[in-house]
């Protein structure tokens, strides 16, 4: 296996780096996984322990190094990148400066390949690593670094994860133009190539494409049954082109009213079964906003579909509507033919706002937390610039919706509607998170997997549109980042309840990171007929075959299944925390000393070897016929087999 | 002894009183509801038909009973049990619902009716017959007794007692001294809960002067030594009667130089570094014609004891830290938005509220005054003074943080007490004003011990593995200040307590035989307040130590004695002992004790050579340059740290937090019902229980086969204990190999609860009171105990 390039001691490839060429096929690495394990593991911690290191600490083992490129160079060049399957080199440029603000100019050599931007230098001990995903990378900007000679060209990228890379260096005459080979790669889809999904080649041992299916997971909630039905009116998208084709719709609803319905909600979004609970068969149902308009108009098969949601659930005689927006915004909405159900015209039907703001305020919000975690930590007023981003009001505001919902659902046992606008965006933000409260299996490392699958990518959030995949426009008012915070409000319950769920805070990292990077096909696209029409399943891998292939690294050692148990996560400001650990990781001095996992790990690893040695025993006590009996039960099966080195 | 009050023990009121007026299907049949005394306790005044507010107005679970006042505590008394879940850890001193009297901050009578409301001091009068009686606590709780079904005048009484009673004339009138001297007097054969008066307890009090012989030698601080010049506190009232100097210095030039320090308080050694350096606290020379020679003198005196003749260095501490008065009023901020300021209000502006508190600047500035200090001690190889003007407060919180980031030693259960002990007790801390326990002077008042704990709450929040003691530790450490009965939190000082205890033996007129002693027993017979089942709430499941290389675990070892340029190397690098870690629950191996990350493990080398690194320059990256302590800090991060070396606070603002367990654990809306940190605690201590009882079976195995391998050291013990030993574990493995969820009572307050505390109106309704209603009901720790066994 390839050792991280990072590593005291990563493989001295020879090699021109100059010449760039697909990697040979010698190359060929052994766990490709294995290496990609490392490269998240570094970009929570050790990408950020190189760019602490020192800088003086060179000129004194090497300073003659700097005088010398040529010497320089040599060492440069035994320092190569580990590819992934499918990537190939674009460029490689020597004597790039790279301005860290945590340790000031670093000298090394840059290489672009068509997934990455690598950095590294020899200049420092331990060498100097740094790589970004050209999918992360929102903006290019050039800048101006005079003072770093005259014919110096700065660049800066602008990424989504919240970094800021800054560098400067010489143009050669012979070279091709940095930015614009940079912008070729980053931007592939505003230059007519493909994403570079389509290009990575790896071959894993399990597919992540197949950890979805819908039939399995409506069978696994006890669906279909008497009240409610899997629906094909929609098989080949012509009911709703965002939807998926397979829909939960109650039982005794003609698909001609169906048709209707669509036609009075917003994108053709009609309210179908998300999930639904298993003793009271309260259900969580989801849709567009109704266009009543500025005139109040009705649809009868819409009030009468609410009607039968609230009836297959004998146990309540009500019906919840939760609108995420904001009453006012809502309201706006109502005289732009959008608008939100009136109480008289559903009897029954009880409406509350729950008045989060739109995806505008949310990516400002965003924006304003970055200046105030990079690239450096406001010291001075840390809690209050925090405050003022509102970033953890929101997030407060998302999980007390989906307490709410939840509770409805556990205590109230009444089923709830739940919309927003279009039905895309905080919709499905607070029912994966009321579904995650709900129901211990997508607290599972696989049961999270589909829930994302279920939720956000078959029931169309605009993935393309909010993250803006390989698309140049950054200032597009479309991009927000709706799923981060998803995320966050996952992270935040797994900080409130650490026993409660399977995966651990890397899975949440590394989701996050391949939301951006375009590795793999999982969030490419915005719905479930484009990934069919792109082929995404033949053409690109899934995320969840590269999670699944190694599931330890993902896995929390505190989990204990619960199964049945309903957590309720406390949203007050009081225990909500901002995720330093993703936000401010790019910060060395943000990096945990000391992983409680690590510790927790050993101990797993500890108790296997002393079960181990007490079978051993046994066996050879039993041998030796000592006829008495084996004390305890030590031999009973294990039931957690984490390995550990 | 209590004869100076006005209200006299009246022992009518034993028996229910005739209460003709009250409505009979109102209260449950009125048994017999007594208090339970400790020897020496009695009560002063009592009143039946309360209610103990428990939700909210007029809430169907509260509870109707008696509130007694005695001599120690504020009780009530019911047959009723909580409608609500609750798991609250016992203190053997005191009932469920009891609240020492020094642990009640105000009492407030409030009659609704007329809109009235009164603070209630000592001595005073009441116009109004008290429909409510509120007790804000100095442990942040809340409580409310409501008296609109008990006798008027009775509930009066009651609270004027209350007002009365918790602020004690004189220290002679804490409670302690009630306890030891009926004791004394006979009245009850044994020691308090079985324990014995002074005895059980293994921490040395550093108040002989072996123990202080011990610690120099632990620290190989050779050229120290330990003087007898203040016995009979001759030479300085606040000094204990053995402390240690320079070597070079004489008895004679310390008695002739002591008349110059404030306080007579002459320069005292604490600690040495494993490289010579010495770390000492000193008082402020009041002379200024002296100045400048003693300051010279003690120096030189210093240095020489310094094996490298190491430089000194000051540290001003009065200049560089916040005062008194400031740490008071910051708690007294925070405990506004904890607990007092209705909970919603307070939601929206949350951060900015705990930022303008300041309490985690402060916390904040004293642990990075603390690292200066290491820095000095390990990076420049000097020794320092800490100075401050009385040399007792501020420098008691510096000089044991310091100790608890470079030394391994305190960060184990009986080193930390021995540091406070040693850095607080002895170094005359003046906790009997600082807790203000007579409640004469608010001025003196300042919650610096809590600050202290609360940075070793954000040590051990930064490295969970390197404390042997948990957080919930912590929490009731810090209670204990509240139950009067421990020598450890009732004097200002070793002479101060000396002499109190004098003034009451005269007093009480007990003359005491050869070789006997009569004293207050210290904090740390745990058992005193705590069942040994509650005792394992202490224990943290992931401390990796006993495998250190000086372990202490009974036998002293002595430090290592090391040239400073080899110190970094032998803890970070390699510890000497090279069990297989496979063997020792708590000893990690140092590869696998490090984070594991890849990058980082190269670094290692790289901290011999820090003088090397110190000099050479950074780039300039920040307006602001680097300092060189910043400088060795930022170079210690960039390494994997080692639980049992120095570990160093990392001190963004972004890292440190609230410490939630101790400041919102009697708020009923920021409980998370089975959540907190807690579950996680759970379940890692049921893989410790799993991986104890696997040890003790292998032992079984290998036992009788004499030489076979080398015993394996079970966790917790020295080699070669016995075999049955009792889990460390206060959460078991149900049946092995099969983790179970986190129980019900689990919450993020833990082992404390907020129901029937705190309540405030409004509460009712809240999701949280839902939520409450449907979990089963943990009365007590000996129902946990008796589940698990």
């Amino acid at each position: 296996m390839e050792k991280h390039p990072a590593g005291p001691d990563g493989p001295k490839k020879a090699g021109d780096p100059r010449r760039p060429s697909v990697r040979a096929p010698g190359e060929a690495l052994d766990s490709p996984a294995g290496s990609h394990v490392e490269w998240c593991k570094q970009l929570i911690a050790a990408t950020i322990s190189t760019q602490i290191s020192d800088p003086a600490l060179s000129k004194d083992s090497d300073g003659a190094a700097l005088d010398d490129p040529e010497k320089f160079q040599v060492q440069v060049q035994l320092k190569d990148v580990a590819l992934v399957t499918g990537e190939s080199v674009q460029l490689r440029a020597q004597d790039v400066m790279y301005i860290c603000p945590f340790s000031g100019l670093v000298t090394g050599m840059l290489t672009l390949t068509d997934y990455k931007l690598y950095f590294n230098s020899l200049e420092r001990e331990p060498p100097f690593f740094l790589d970004v995903n050209l999918g992360a990378i929102s903006r290019l900007e050039t800048i101006n670094v005079q003072s770093h000679g005259e014919d110096s060209r700065g660049l800066e990228l602008v990424c989504k994860d919240m970094r800021s890379l800054r560098f400067a260096y010489k143009k050669e005459a012979d070279q091709p133009e940095l930015v614009d080979l940079l912008a070729r790669y980053a931007f592939p889809l505003c230059k007519g190539l493909a994403l570079f999904a389509f290009q990575y080649q790896e071959d894993f041992p399990v597919n992540g494409w197949t950890v979805y299916d819908p039939v399995m997971e409506y069978k696994r909630q006890g669906l279909p049954n008497e009240s409610w039905a899997l629906s094909r009116v929609n098989s080949s998208y012509q009911l709703c082109d965002t939807y998926p084709s397979l829909l939960v719709v109650p039982t005794c609803i003609p698909e001609d009213d169906l048709r209707r319905v669509a036609a009075f909600r917003a994108k053709h979004r009609i309210p179908v079964l998300s999930w639904i609970h298993p003793e009271s068969q309260a259900t969580i149902v989801r849709c567009g906003q109704p266009l009543v308009g500025p005139h109040d108009r009705r649809c009868k098969e819409d009030e009468r579909l609410l009607q039968t949601v609230m009836d297959a659930n004998a146990q309540s005689h009500k019906l919840l509507i939760f609108d995420a927006r904001q009453s006012s915004v809502a309201d706006t909405n109502k005289a732009k033919d959008g608008g939100y159900e009136s109480e008289s015209f559903y009897p029954n039907v009880e409406l509350s706002f729950l008045e989060i703001p739109n995806i505008h305020v949310m990516r400002e919000s965003l924006r304003k937390l970055k200046e105030v975690v990079y690239p450096t930590i406001d010291e001075a007023s840390w809690h209050s610039s925090v405050h003022q981003t509102h970033w953890l009001e929101y997030i407060r505001l998302l999980l007390t919706g989906a307490v709410r919902i939840a509770d409805r659902l556990e205590s109230g046992k009444t089923s709830v509607v739940v919309h927003c606008s279009d039905g895309w965006d905080r919709t499905p933000q607070l029912t994966a998170l009321a579904m995650l409260m709900l129901d211990s299996y997508y607290r599972t490392l696989q049961g999270f997997q589909v829930l994302v699958e279920k939720e956000w990518i078959s029931f169309g959030h605009q993935f393309t549109a909010r993250v803006g995949h390989g698309d140049e426009d950054h200032a597009s008012s479309e991009r927000s980042p709706l799923f981060v915070q998803f995320i966050d409000c996952v992270w935040q319950m797994t900080r409130q309840f650490p026993a409660a769920f399977e995966f651990n805070e890397l899975f949440l990292v590394s989701v996050l990171d391949h939301l951006y990077s375009c590795l793999f096909g999982t969030f490419l696209c915005s719905s479930e007929r484009e990934k069919g029409a792109q082929e995404l399943q033949s053409k690109t891998k899934s995320l969840w075959s590269y999670i699944n292939s190694q599931p330890e690294e993902f896995t929390n050692p505190f989990f204990v299944d619960q199964e049945h148990h309903v957590l309720y996560p406390l949203a007050s400001s009081r225990h909500l925390e901002l995720w330093t650990g993703y936000y401010a990781r790019w910060n060395p001095r943000m990096r945990p000393q000391m992983p409680v996992q690590q510790s927790l790990k050993e101990l797993l690893g500890l108790k296997l070897e002393l079960q181990r040695k007490v079978e051993a025993l046994q066996k050879e006590a039993s041998l030796c016929d000592r006829a008495s009996p084996p004390p305890h039960q030590g031999a009973a099966p294990l039931r957690t087999a984490p390995t550990c080195t | 002894m209590f004869t100076v009050r006005p209200l006299k023990p009246t022992f009518k009121s034993y028996l229910p009183p005739l209460q003709t007026d009250v409505k009979k299907s109102l209260h449950p049949p009125v048994k017999k509801l007594e208090a339970t005394l400790l020897p020496g306790e009695i009560v002063v005044n009592e009143v039946n038909f309360v209610r103990k507010c428990i939700g909210a107005e007029k809430s169907h679970d509260d509870l109707w009973g008696k509130l007694i006042c005695t001599n120690f505590k504020v009780s009530f008394v019911t047959h009723e049990a909580l409608a609500q879940p609750r798991f609250q850890v016992s203190n053997r001193l005191l009932g469920e619902h009891d609240i020492p009297l020094a642990c009640v901050d105000q009492v407030v009578t409030v009659n609704d009716a007329k809109g009235k409301k009164k603070v209630l001091g000592s001595n005073q009068k009441l116009k109004f017959n008290p429909s409510e009686l509120i007790l804000y606590c100095k442990d942040f709780r809340i409580v409310r007794f409501s008296f609109d079904e008990a006798g008027p005048e009775g509930a009066k009484k009651v609270c004027l007692a209350i007002a009365h009673y918790s602020r004690p004339a004189d220290p002679q009138l804490l409670f302690g001294f009630e306890l030891i001297g009926t004791r004394y007097l006979g009245s009850s054969e044994d020691g308090l809960n079985g324990a014995r008066p002074a005895g059980g307890s293994q921490t040395p009090l550093f108040a002989c002067s072996s123990d202080w012989d011990r610690e120099i030698k632990r620290t190989g601080a050779a050229e120290w030594r330990v003087c007898s010049v203040n016995q009979g506190y001759g030479v300085s009232p606040s000094l204990p009667e053995f402390f240690v100097v320079p070597a070079s210095l004489a008895d004679q030039d310390l008695r002739q130089y002591a008349e110059a320090f404030s306080g007579q308080r002459l320069p005292v050694w604490c600690w040495n570094h494993p490289n010579g350096s010495a770390l000492t606290r000193m008082a402020a020379i009041t002379d200024p014609l002296q100045q400048k020679r003693l300051d010279q003198r003690i120096c030189n005196a210093i240095i020489k004891s310094h094996p490298q003749r190491g430089d000194v260095h000051k540290a001003d501490l009065d200049k560089n830290l916040p005062s008194l008065q400031q740490v008071n009023n910051s708690l007294v901020r925070l405990r506004h938005i904890c607990v007092i300021d209705p909970f919603e209000e307070t939601e929206e502006k949350w951060l900015s509220s705990v930022e303008n508190s300041q309490w985690l600047d402060y916390v904040r500035t004293f642990l990075k005054h603390s690292c200066d200090v290491v820095y000095i001690l390990e990076g420049l190889n000097a020794s320092v003074i800490l100075q401050e003007e009385e040399g007792r407060d501020l420098s008691c919180v510096v000089s044991s943080l310091v100790q608890i980031m470079v030394d391994p030693h305190f960060r184990s259960l009986s080193g930390f007490q021995s540091l406070v002990q040693k850095e607080w007790v002895m170094a005359g801390h003046r906790f009997l004003d600082r807790c203000n326990h007579l409640k004469k002077s608010d001025k003196e008042e300042s919650p610096l011990f809590l600050l202290f704990l609360d940075c070793v709450w954000q040590l051990m929040n930064q490295y969970p593995s390197a404390f042997e003691f948990t957080e919930t530790y912590l929490a009731l450490l810090s209670d204990s200040m509240w139950v009067p009965v421990f020598s450890t939190f009732l004097f200002n000082g070793p002479k101060h307590h000396a002499d109190t205890m004098h003034d009451f033996l005269e007093d009480k007129k007990i003359t005491l035989g050869e070789g006997e002693e009569l004293c207050l027993p210290p904090v740390w017979d745990w058992s005193q307040q705590l069942s040994v089942t509650d005792q394992a709430l202490f224990n943290n499941p992931i401390y990796v130590g006993k495998a250190a290389p000086y372990a202490h675990n009974g036998a002293v070892k002595s430090f290592r004695r090391t040239k400073h340029k080899t110190w970094s190397s032998t803890l970070r690098g390699a510890p000497p002992s090279q069990t297989g870690w496979s063997s020792t629950l708590r000893g990690t191996p140092p590869a696998l004790a490090r984070n594991g990350l890849q990058g980082s493990q190269g670094t290692l080398p790289r901290r011999n050579s820090l003088a090397a690194q110190l000099k050479s320059d950074l780039f300039p990256v920040r307006d602001v340059p680097e300092s060189p302590s910043e400088r060795f800090a930022r170079d210690w991060f960039s390494g994997p740290a080692d639980p049992q070396g120095l570990l160093l606070p990392q001190l963004l603002p972004s890292h440190l937090a609230l410490w939630r367990l101790y400041f919102l654990r009697w708020v009923p809306e920021a409980v998370i019902p089975r959540g907190g940190p807690v579950t996680a605690v759970h379940a890692v201590s049921q893989l410790a229980h799993e991986i104890e009882t696997l040890q003790s079976q292998l032992r079984r195995y290998k036992g009788p086969t004499p030489g076979s391998t080398p015993r394996a050291s079970p966790a917790g013990g020295p080699p070669g204990t016995p075999h049955a030993e009792p889990s460390r574990m206060f959460f078991k493995a149900g049946s092995l190999y099969e983790p179970s969820p986190p129980p019900e009572f689990l919450s993020s307050s833990f082992p404390f609860t907020p129901v029937g505390n705190l309540c405030r109106p409004n509460l009712r309704g809240t999701p949280i009171s839902k939520l409450l209603n449907g979990a089963k009901t943990w009365l007590s720790t000996e129902t946990l105990a008796g589940e698990t066994a």
